[in-house]
């Protein structure tokens, strides 16, 4: 009887394994998706997408394909990327700012082998180009902002003066709000954080005719433009013209002294008006380009974020990947779907076929377009791009506190051409 | 030997059994995978590839911020041990007297342990920033400064309050640790003390902190381990910046790690604070229970 029941068992956790196994003929796709904001949670995961999400609508849309889908915070996003990776559980799809590191060690697929033609060819050629490396494209953008200053336009005018178009009109305007308001309001916000201080030397670099590469695209941090430039903005924060604290003041802390009224003037992204509004602020503000040095041009910074997707040797059917990764880019980048997503954060489109409906919901991503177009990118299709930020954020803080900016970069640049 | 007393024999290491497993797999696996990782080339992305000697660890030994961060390391931990303890020591003599509102007081201490550190070191962030920080607000309010004071005008100041935050949260553990001591030992000691005509300082000395000293002894060794390991202080008030100046070991080898993905370096220095916590921890354990055993 034992025996008879014993085999009875046997059969049945066969037959329910079996059954299990037949009934499986989805394809499940891992994807780690970056949170831009409180929003984002809800627009994949919860009722953001019009009381439903996008995960429940793509698998309706796709019954062939399953989401096992993460939204993970800046904060942890390449401490659980790199965990995964290094663990061998590396997502299927990943959304990052960098790519470049991945790339080089093969571990990324070519987008030619997964993106659909004609989405490939809606994507900005400008977007296309930052995450190419030797002639291949390996990651697709999901969204960019852009950086342009902000100013209050009623302190301006309070104190009488004009937008600062130069290095040296920054310093005029900067003594003249300290000397109006007696010292209480900051004239410039400067984050030298380790979050942001990469865009901290673009600003600068950028406006001195210099940067992260040379002309030859090679890396060139020591360059005499942009020891000028980390000597300038150094100058500004030791003359009092900025907030106190650049190296542990983060881009948020001065948007919310902007927002205060206690800062004048910012470098920020275009979604700058929506936090100041979300935040109950209810300074005046417009835009301006950011100042350049005397005789240089003044550039926007661009920032995208991008989509990538891993190699996975041991899937058996990589056609049938391909083909789940190539519907989740197209339900992602659909109008009436990416519309909403970019529109939702404030960001920009990195496809031409939402620019259309965007514009006509709010008129002014119009303009930002147009200074995205005009917008510099940092090298981050560059090998040691992650060691050049980490680089420059260190020499300006080394700076900030006493050392010479000529032997800092100096020492980066040691680095990178060893 | 019979089945049954075999069995019994057995008990303890069966009870045991489940600690073991879950130690060995929580604990020692993990160690010795970062050994074999100390001792490997690392890809940027994480992936380990062949044995590299010790090429990590010279590696790490050379990086510029190597010596500020060991020593903040050092200045970390004997300020965050040496004051939390003796301030949790006087906190816990003051609570094992019996005055009214003692039980309120005692519950007041253990606010700050129980809450996360994150919070705690977020909330500090704000009581000391410049611009709308309580600090200011509270003094300007009862006139005691005339204008706001930028309370983390240099990365020393701002180091110093790192361990300020770590010594206020550190206090309730220890005073806690003290308590149970102090509430072990014999009122009678006391009296007799004061029969011979013992003063304060004498109580102190020749009973008290003789008493008390096994739970000193484990509040010590505890915090130790945890104050060298603590993260969530030094990474939410300052990031390590700048430049790492006010980076303790366990944030510098993460910044390295995760930031500026360096993962070799960042894994010998895993090793050498593990023995230098081992080490530490060994001379401490060590030199006290061969006192006690004295």
């Amino acid at each position: 009887m034992k025996k008879f029941m014993a085999l009875l068992l046997a059969l049945v956790m066969v037959f329910a394994l079996s059954t299990v196994a037949f009934a499986d003929d989805t394809y499940t796709l891992d994807v780690i998706i970056a949170q831009y904001g409180p929003n984002t949670q809800e627009w994949f995961l919860g009722k953001g997408m019009d009381g439903s999400n996008f995960v429940e609508k793509f698998e309706a849309a796709n019954p062939g394909i399953k989401l096992n889908l993460e939204v993970i915070s800046w904060n942890d996003l390449k401490t659980v990327a790199d965990t995964r990776i290094a663990s061998g559980q590396a997502p299927d799809i990943l959304n990052l700012d960098t790519f470049a590191d991945y790339a080089n060690e093969g571990l990324l697929m070519p987008v030619s082998e997964y993106c659909p033609e004609d989405l490939f060819a809606d994507f900005f050629p400008s977007f296309i180009d930052q995450s190419v490396i030797d002639g291949v494209c390996y990651a697709v953008p999901d969204l960019a902002s852009a950086r342009a200053l902000f100013y209050n336009t009623a302190m301006f005018e309070e104190v009488g003066i004009e937008v600062p178009t130069t290095w040296a009109e920054l310093e005029d305007a900067s003594q003249a709000i300290i000397d109006f308001y007696n010292g209480e309001v900051y004239p410039w916000g400067v984050d030298m954080t380790t979050d942001e201080g990469q865009a901290c030397f673009a600003y600068y670099a950028w406006g001195n005719n210099g940067g992260f590469v040379d002309e030859n695209g090679e890396w060139a941090v020591n360059s005499a433009a942009n020891v000028e430039a980390v000597n300038f903005i150094t100058g500004m924060v030791a003359d009092g013209f900025t907030n106190p604290n650049p190296a542990t003041q983060t881009r948020y802390d001065l948007q919310d002294m902007f927002a205060a009224g206690k800062l004048a003037m910012i470098i920020a992204p275009n979604q700058l008006p929506t936090y100041v509004a979300d935040k109950g602020g209810e300074v005046e503000l417009a835009t301006a380009d950011i100042p350049a040095n005397e005789g240089c041009t003044s550039s926007s910074v661009g920032v995208m974020d991008r989509i990538m997707v891993f190699k996975d040797e041991a899937e058996a059917d990589q056609e049938a990947r391909n083909a789940a990764v190539a519907a989740f880019l197209k339900f992602f980048y659909d109008p009436e779907n990416y519309v909403g997503w970019v529109s939702m954060e404030g960001f920009l489109p990195a496809v031409d076929s939402a620019v259309g409906a965007l514009v006509e919901s709010d008129p002014s991503f119009e303009a930002w377009l147009g200074v995205l177009n005009n917008a510099k990118f940092y090298s981050t299709a560059k090998d040691g791009w992650d060691t050049v930020k980490q680089g420059v954020i260190a020499a300006e803080q080394a700076v900030l506190n006493g050392a010479d900016a000529q032997a800092e970069l100096d020492a980066l640049q040691a680095t990178l051409v060893k | 030997m019979n089945n049954n007393t075999l069995l019994k024999k057995s008990y303890p290491y069966l009870w045991l059994l489940p600690s073991i497993v879950l130690m060995g797999i929580f604990v020692v696996f993990p160690i010795i995978i970062v050994f074999k990782l100390a001792f490997s080339e690392i890809s940027k992305a994480g992936i380990a590839g062949g044995f590299v000697g010790l090429q990590n660890f010279r590696d790490a030994i050379a990086l510029p911020a190597f010596k500020t961060v060991m020593l903040n390391t050092l200045w970390w931990v004997l300020s965050v041990v040496i004051l939390s303890t003796v301030i949790g020591f006087i906190i816990a003599m003051v609570l094992n007297q019996k005055f009214h509102g003692r039980k309120i007081a005692r519950a007041i201490v253990v606010f700050p342990w129980a809450t996360s550190l994150v919070i705690q070191a977020s909330v500090w962030n704000y009581i000391i920033k410049y611009e709308y920080g309580n600090l200011n607000n509270v003094l300007l309010n009862l006139g005691i400064i005339k204008e706001a004071v930028n309370w983390r005008m240099s990365y020393q100041v701002e180091f110093i309050w790192e361990c300020g935050v770590g010594i206020f949260v550190t206090i309730p553990f220890v005073c806690f640790c003290v308590l149970s001591g102090l509430q072990s030992i014999d009122g009678s000691l006391y009296e007799a003390a004061d029969i011979d005509g013992a003063g304060f300082w004498s109580k102190l000395f020749n009973i008290t902190i003789p008493l008390v000293k096994p739970s000193l002894t484990v509040s010590t060794v505890l915090n130790i381990i945890y104050v060298f390991n603590s993260f969530p202080i030094v990474y939410t008030m300052t990031k390590g910046a700048p430049v790492h100046k006010t980076d303790t070991l366990i944030t510098y080898l993460y910044m390295l790690s995760f930031h500026e993905r360096q993962k070799g370096p960042a894994t010998a220095l895993s090793v050498i604070g593990f023995l230098i916590l081992c080490l530490c921890a060994g001379i401490y354990m060590v030199s006290v229970l061969r006192k006690e055993d004295n």
